[in-house]
């Protein structure tokens, strides 16, 4: 390290004044980014915990979603699904998670997400018609969750239904929304 | 033109870089010059860390702690990032001491100084308050605490009521106040800091860091980058080597203000604290405005104090601040001291920390979002408590609360309880205000204490055959008790016997105390004088289970 010392305050006999000036300049240059680093370094790396970690837990399991008895009729039901969810710090305890139509295809029950497959709003269901209908971007859905006109890429999601006779219970999950096919979130 | 040229034509970095570089410094580099580099670079590491903790952290009563906890101990990195912040606070306060310092070594707070001179010492007061409103914001123990009394302390000061009621929000701590506190700490106060900093580095470019003795050639780019480099990286170094060595920086237990903990400020306010300890009751405000403000005023002085009495007062401002500076630092090591003979205080601590760490790993679960006391929700032993509180207190007493119907059931089963069972039945504590009144007492005539002894011993032998017994005195007990005591006219000892007592067959064990729970009046237990509900179907076969291991828990084990 060159600094002028008192003796010789221009440095001029130390080096060069435009060589020693780039070797200090670098050198503070060096410690600079040395420093950032140090900072920056673990920043990114909180930054960037969603990458690596899922913040929200909650999804996954069967969810009662009421009784057979419910589901008996020939229209769809709209069923609200309820369980414990971890949202980072937090541990709510019966919180919506999310919702499907329930209905009887063939005899058996089948569950469809009312997420709507191209940008995500709420599909409802259109009684007069018998087709589902996702008001955001004028999406129509056959019975069976088939995109019948509307930008949406795919059909209705369908979610996993348990029919035990008695309970209905239902797997809640999330999927890419704007993808042909199903991929999950 | 390269695209160099076209930048430099619309932005003038590198000329502006230049100018930096190239200008003047006449006094030739310093080591004390560099002081205001590490201040400039601990403001921006702050500023840096601060927004990295903001997308976690959440500023209210109920989410502060837990949303802490989270950053610190599940997030990648959090407790590096946290730490750093924390420590970095520490680092901030002492480097802005030594900026004063060293402008006060380099006489630069005379003409036409001034002005710099106040900004430094206005960056010093705004690191002490950045820590107040920064060190609550986790809402743990310590932080609550600390807020409870630093506003405690400014109510008693002119006008301080309304200032309290300002800055908590209204007349108790909660969401307002971690509110009002993080608006300051993240957005009034350091702009308020990043704009000193800027005057400072422009007085500096208009007047020089500091009076040059004999003017000396020579430019800012030839030595004091470089220190001023070199400042940044040891306070960086420092920074990091703190919070690695602590391992982060401490978090307590959630806030509670029903708790006795035992708050100590931050150190870099210990001076303060041990001060108020010379002026008790109505002399307080001499430590905790007085001297402190006179302090100030000194300071404050100092521009005037030189051009009134020349060399004189330059004496007075070094001595005076050096007096000032070995008073804190005397005041600091004796409290510290103070507090690591300070027993109570110690076990206070190892306490506190306990605490923390319990909370802290049951925590990793998730906090209900009730608050961060709500953390404690996550134990499991926590659940069955509040079963037993709900369902089982208001009869049978526990740890001193509760009770007074039916046996108290802490050491419930032991061999002292059953020892004082059976010395005094009717007692209060045990079958006293119940129907239960048939069985006599037996006083120290009718058994000896060797005789008692021997009869427990013998009791204890029904409840688990696998306990450590003394055989010998199981014997004894097994005569006096058909013999001597007629015992087993009241009380069966053979699974399913019913009589006037409780069958004794494994009593006191789980299976015992589940059936005793879902029904208590069973023929082979306390039969149709039982007076406590019938708990079958009332609360669900877990519920039982939890509340007869909660139950059988209280037993403590027998002495060594
Ligand atoms: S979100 Fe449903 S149609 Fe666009």
């Amino acid at each position: 390290m060159t600094i002028p010392r008192d003796d010789d305050p221009d440095g001029k006999t130390a080096a060069p004044p435009t060589t020693r000036r780039g070797l200090l300049t670098a050198t503070a240059g060096v410690l600079g980014i040395g420093v950032a680093a140090t900072v920056l370094g673990p920043v990114a790396v909180m930054l960037g915990q969603p990458l690596r970690h899922d913040a929200t837990e909650g999804e996954g399991d069967f969810i009662p979603a009421g009784p057979r008895s419910l589901f008996a009729g020939d229209k769809p039901v709209k069923v609200d699904l309820y369980a414990d969810r971890v949202d980072a710090w937090n541990r709510v305890v019966q919180v919506k998670v999310g919702s499907a139509w329930v209905l009887a295809q063939g005899g058996t029950l089948v569950a469809l997400s009312t997420v709507c497959p191209h940008l995500g709003c709420g599909i409802d269901y259109v009684p007069e018609e018998s087709k589902f209908y996702c008001a955001c971007h004028k999406s129509y859905f056959a019975i069976d969750g088939a995109v019948e006109t509307g930008p949406s890429p795919r059909g209705m999601d369908a979610l996993e239904l348990q029919d035990d006779g008695q309970l209905v219970s239902i797997r809640y999950r999330r999927f890419k929304i704007g993808k042909k096919t199903q991929e999950p979130a | 033109m390269s695209a160099r040229d076209f930048l430099e034509e619309r932005l003038g970095l590198a000329s502006a870089w230049r100018g930096f570089v190239d200008r003047p410094w006449p006094g030739g580099p310093a080591l004390r010059h560099a002081v205001f580099a590490a201040l400039v670079y601990l403001f921006v590491q702050q500023a840096l860390l601060g927004i990295a903790l903001t997308t976690y952290y959440s500023p209210s009563a109920s989410d502060a702690w837990a949303s802490t906890a989270y950053l610190n101990d599940q997030v990648g990195m959090g407790w590096l990032v946290r730490g750093m912040h924390d420590h970095g606070a520490s680092v901030f306060v002492v480097v802005a001491t030594l900026h004063v310092v060293a402008l006060a070594v380099s006489r630069a707070y005379v003409r036409p100084r001034e002005l710099m001179w106040f900004a430094a010492l206005a960056i010093l007061g705004l690191a002490l308050a950045l820590g107040l409103t920064g060190n609550p914001l986790p809402w743990d123990e310590k932080g609550y605490w600390a807020i409870q009394v630093e506003l405690g302390i400014a109510e008693q000061t002119p006008g301080g009521s309304i200032i309290r009621r300002l800055v908590q929000g209204g007349s108790a701590a909660g969401n307002l106040t971690l509110l009002r506190l993080f608006a300051l700490h993240a957005f009034v106060l350091p702009m308020v800091v990043a704009a000193l900093l800027v005057f400072v580095a422009r007085q500096r470019r208009r007047h020089g860091p500091a009076p040059a003795g004999a003017a000396r050639a020579g430019s800012y780019g030839d030595g004091q980058l470089l220190l001023d480099a070199i400042a940044m990286t040891v306070t960086a170094a420092v920074v990091l080597g703190l919070t690695v060595h602590d391992h982060g920086s401490e978090l307590f237990a959630p806030a509670d203000p029903t708790s006795g903990f035992q708050a100590r400020p931050e150190w870099y306010f210990l001076f303060l604290y041990k001060l108020r300890h010379y002026f008790e009751g109505p002399l307080e405000p001499i430590a905790t405005m007085v001297i402190p403000g006179a302090a100030v005023t000194f300071l404050l002085a100092a521009p005037v104090l030189e051009k009134l009495a020349g060399k004189l007062g330059r004496i007075a401002v070094l001595g005076g601040l050096a007096i000032m500076l070995a008073g804190s630092l005397a005041l600091t090591a004796m409290a510290m001291a103070d507090d690591r003979k300070d027993e109570s205080y110690q076990k206070s601590l190892v306490e506190a920390n306990k605490l923390a760490e319990r909370a802290r790993a049951l925590a990793k679960t998730g906090v209900h979002p009730q608050g961060g006391g709500a953390v404690y929700w996550n134990d499991p032993e926590y659940k069955v408590k509040q079963l037993y509180i709900e369902h089982c207190r208001n009869c049978h007493a526990l740890e001193g609360f509760g009770g007074g119907e039916a046996p108290e059931l802490t050491d419930y089963s032991s061999r002292a309880w059953l020892s004082a069972l059976i010395r005094n039945p009717n007692d209060e504590r045990f079958f006293g205000k119940t129907k239960h009144d048939t069985m006599e007492p037996y006083g120290s005539d009718k058994l000896s204490d060797e005789q008692l002894a021997a009869t427990v011993e013998y009791v204890v032998s029904l409840m688990e055959p696998e306990q450590t017994l003394d055989a010998a005195l199981v014997a004894k007990g097994a005569a006096l008790w058909k013999d001597e005591l007629d015992c087993n006219t009241c009380h069966e000892i053979d699974p399913g016997k019913d009589n006037e007592g409780p069958n004794l067959a494994g009593h006191g064990t789980l299976a015992w105390v589940e059936r005793v729970i879902r029904d208590s009046s069973k023929a082979d237990l306390f039969g149709s004088k039982a007076q406590m509900p019938k708990f079958q179907g009332k609360l669900s076969d877990e519920e039982i289970a939890a509340l007869s291991a909660f139950v059988v828990a209280r037993r403590s084990p027998p002495a060594e």
